[in-house]
């Protein structure tokens, strides 16, 4: 295999701490929130990460495939997740030390419950409003109520890290830059 | 429970003070571990949950905490009544929650949105994100929800049932209440005068067919005339609802179920049995009928001994505090044992030693860990046995392994009955340091890790030194307020089951109420005459288990046939 280029694209009002560890050809979005100690491996195609995400602490994205791997606005990535989702939409939650493999694809408003393991064989697509919980993985359909509120606390979150994570976190800043 | 382990006799079971042998059935309902047993100060004995008199002191929600006076707790049916409800679909705690603001039409999400939220409100579980608005719940304010469902809990099926039931039980129950209250002698001895047991007896005694006849052994002494009587006492109850037309009533079962199964498309569609069990009736099966369910109260009781009804633990009465305003546990009496095979420790350690090097998460570590581990029959095994004393003062220990096999091998004249292993420990007394706060922050741990390397190393560099170390049977090692002693078990070649047997325990400690002229001897309990007076003897019993015997059949087998 040949070696990884790597090639960072961060947007100038994204949030990248110093102490992640960043591999391949990356393109993170405005706004954007990523923690330091986290993970984000490009090893076969681009990964694009949309606006308004939040990346946590050890939490691992990787892109396994050779086509570009499209997250888009508003995901969560909770500490210790992994994720090699190669699409992911907008809105999601993927809770604390869940496992996504790469066979899944997520479309929006989508919850993987905390420790959930998403491991089929087959491709397959999450729908939107898909939420995974428990220790044996249940999925059941979210009604969509509240989701607004939920948008909400997630842009005031991410806009309290944006605030707040640089203060005590030296940035990453682009190629470009 | 993991072996080696200890578990401590309650002698509340039989009259005799010694404990069945170890390998009979009944000897595990007579052990418990330390930690669950109680102490009675007056009676001088251990008292288990098993024997203990326990009485509620009082009733809280576990999830608002909130203090429910028992005499509202049968009024809501033991459910918190405030704002507490459960997850139909995944028993979490559900929250309250505002509606979203109107959607403005134009597919993109409004934000920002302002901090009061807006009626109607819902239940939420933040976990699997089911909501109330599913089964068309909704509220007009967030608070006292119990109280905005109640008229259609009110109006349940199964709530008007109950009260149904409840209203032919009252005179029942009433009558009872009344007679054991006039005549308390008479009801304790012929049970049948009770009129609730009268019932029973009489509703068991009922004909079904296909079963066979329930015949009390004192129905026959008494003729036929109480029988007759018994019947009387209680009116037959006629249901409200009909269960064989129940389904019609939106309940569930019979046709309308098949018809409802044959459209199914998929599983969880239908509830599973573990979110429909705690309701009382025939529910439909469908999950999307499942209603959120009032968090069932929890409650603090207290135990009395049951000689001397001293009480032996009891809380405080308020629901946030998880202290105890008494609080006799047996194992602030008694020396606490942990039992440990050295052998199967540094096999562990070992282990774990590779574990760390390689860093292979993956790789199930069991398989390797058991052979070595396991006791194999026909081999000799040294075992600890570390004694910590709760006790202010030091006590004196003995220790003896109950005599249970020979008189078992006498009894049985099986071959295969033999004792399948013999257990060596000191016999003469030891003593155990007085517990003091301090050594419980001393700060020993790397000592004793770097012991604990070194007799590994040791280990690893020949086994025979070892066994040849003159100390394995007796004292070794004394820290703080805990002695550990070394034993040893000898494992017969034919030996199967588990290496369990019987220890007794007997300690002797200063006693705690002296007589007032002693009250300055603390450095002279070696003395003759003061030890008469003012020690006391304790004796208990306990059951170890070292593990499973391999047995050395199927090496044998193999053997044999070459």
């Amino acid at each position: 295999m040949a070696p990884i280029r790597d090639k960072f694209t961060i947007h100038s009002k994204a949030v990248v701490c110093q102490d992640v560890e960043l591999k391949g050809d990356i393109t993170i979005g405005a706004g954007t929130i990523v923690h330091p100690k986290a993970t984000i491996f490009a090893i076969a195609g681009p990964i694009v990460i949309g606006s308004g995400c939040i990346i946590e602490e050890s939490a691992i994205v990787v892109n396994r495939r050779k086509e570009v791997m499209r997250i888009g606005d508003d995901n969560l990535f909770e500490i210790g997740c992994r994720v090699e989702s190669p699409s992911i939409g907008s809105f999601n939650t993927i809770s604390v030390r869940a496992r996504i493999h790469h066979t899944v694809r997520i479309s929006s408003f989508c919850v993987i419950g905390a420790g959930c393991m998403l491991i089929p064989q087959e491709d397959e697509t999450l729908d939107d409003y898909t939420v995974v919980y428990g220790p044996e993985a249940e999925r059941r359909t979210w009604s969509g109520k509240g989701k607004i509120q939920e948008a909400d606390l997630r842009r005031k979150h991410a806009e309290y890290l944006r605030e707040m994570l640089p203060k005590f976190n030296r940035l990453r800043r682009g190629d470009g830059a | 429970m993991p072996a080696p382990s200890i578990l401590y006799h309650c002698p509340c079971l039989s009259t005799s003070p010694v404990p069945p042998p170890p390998h009979l059935p009944s000897s595990s309902y007579s052990f418990h571990p330390l930690h669950t047993l109680f102490f009675c100060e007056e009676c001088d004995a251990v008292r288990c949950n098993r024997c203990v008199s326990v009485e509620v002191s009082g009733y809280y929600c576990p999830n608002c905490l909130f203090e429910v006076p028992s005499a509202s707790v049968r009024a809501e049916k033991n459910r918190c009544a405030r704002n507490c409800f459960m997850c139909p679909n995944c028993r979490n705690t559900l929250s309250v929650v505002p509606s979203d603001p109107p959607d403005p039409g134009d597919g993109r999400l409004m934000v920002p949105i302002s901090a009061v939220g807006e009626p109607p409100f819902l239940l939420y579980c933040n976990y699997c994100r089911w909501d109330s608005s599913e089964v068309g719940m909704t509220f007009e304010k967030p608070t006292g929800l119990a109280a905005q469902l109640q008229k259609f809990e009110d109006s349940a099926l199964d709530s008007l049932e109950f009260d149904r039931l409840k209203e032919h039980f009252e005179p029942i129950i009433r009558a009872s209440s009344l007679s054991s209250s006039t005549l308390p002698t008479q009801a304790a001895h012929s049970p049948h005068t009770n009129p609730i047991t009268a019932a029973a007896t009489a509703a068991l005694a009922r004909d079904i067919p296909g079963v066979a006849k329930y015949t009390p052994l004192t129905r026959s002494q008494r003729g036929h005339k109480d029988k007759s009587a018994n019947k009387d006492e209680m009116p037959q109850y006629k249901s409200r609802v009909d269960i064989t037309t129940a389904s019609k009533h939106g309940t569930g079962g019979g046709e309308l179920d098949v018809e409802m199964m044959k459209r199914l498309e998929d599983v969880s569609e239908i509830a599973r049995l573990e979110q429909r069990w705690s309701l009382s009736w025939t529910t439909s099966i469908e999950t999307r009928d499942l209603k959120p369910l009032r968090i069932p109260l929890h409650s603090k009781r207290s135990k009395r001994c049951p000689a001397c009804t001293h009480i032996l633990i009891k809380p405080e009465q308020k629901a946030q505090s998880v202290r105890f305003k008494i609080k006799l546990a047996a194992a602030s009496y008694l020396p606490a044992i942990v039992v440990a095979l050295p052998h199967r420790q540094q096999a562990l350690a070992v282990e774990s030693a590779k574990r760390s090097m390689v860093k292979s998460t993956t790789a199930p570590p069991d398989e390797d860990r058991e052979g070595k581990c396991e006791l194999q029959a026909g081999k000799t095994y040294p075992f600890n046995l570390a004694l910590s004393n709760p006790l202010y003062d030091p006590i004196q220990v003995r220790l003896s392994v109950q005599r249970m096999h020979v008189s078992h091998s006498e009894g049985a004249p099986d071959k295969a009955r033999r004792p399948p292993f013999a257990i060596s420990l000191p016999t003469s007394p030891f003593t155990i340091s007085a517990f003091a706060e301090a050594w419980e922050y001393e700060e020993d741990d790397e000592m004793f890790g770097l012991d604990d390397d070194e007799v590994l190393e040791a280990r690893l560099r020949g086994e025979k030194e070892i066994k040849t170390k003159p100390k394995s049977v007796g004292v070794l090692e004394k820290k703080g307020n805990t002695t550990v002693i070394g034993g040893e078990v000898v494992i017969g070649k034919e030996a199967r089951g588990n290496v369990k047997f019987n220890m007794l325990v007997s300690f002797t400690y200063r006693s705690d109420d002296p007589s007032p002229s002693e009250s300055n001897d603390m450095g002279s309990p070696s003395k003759a005459g003061s030890k008469v007076t003012e020690t006391k003897t304790f004796a208990f019993y306990t059951v170890v288990d070292l593990g499973a015997i391999i047995p050395k059949e199927e090496a044998k087998y193999i053997d044999d046939i070459l």
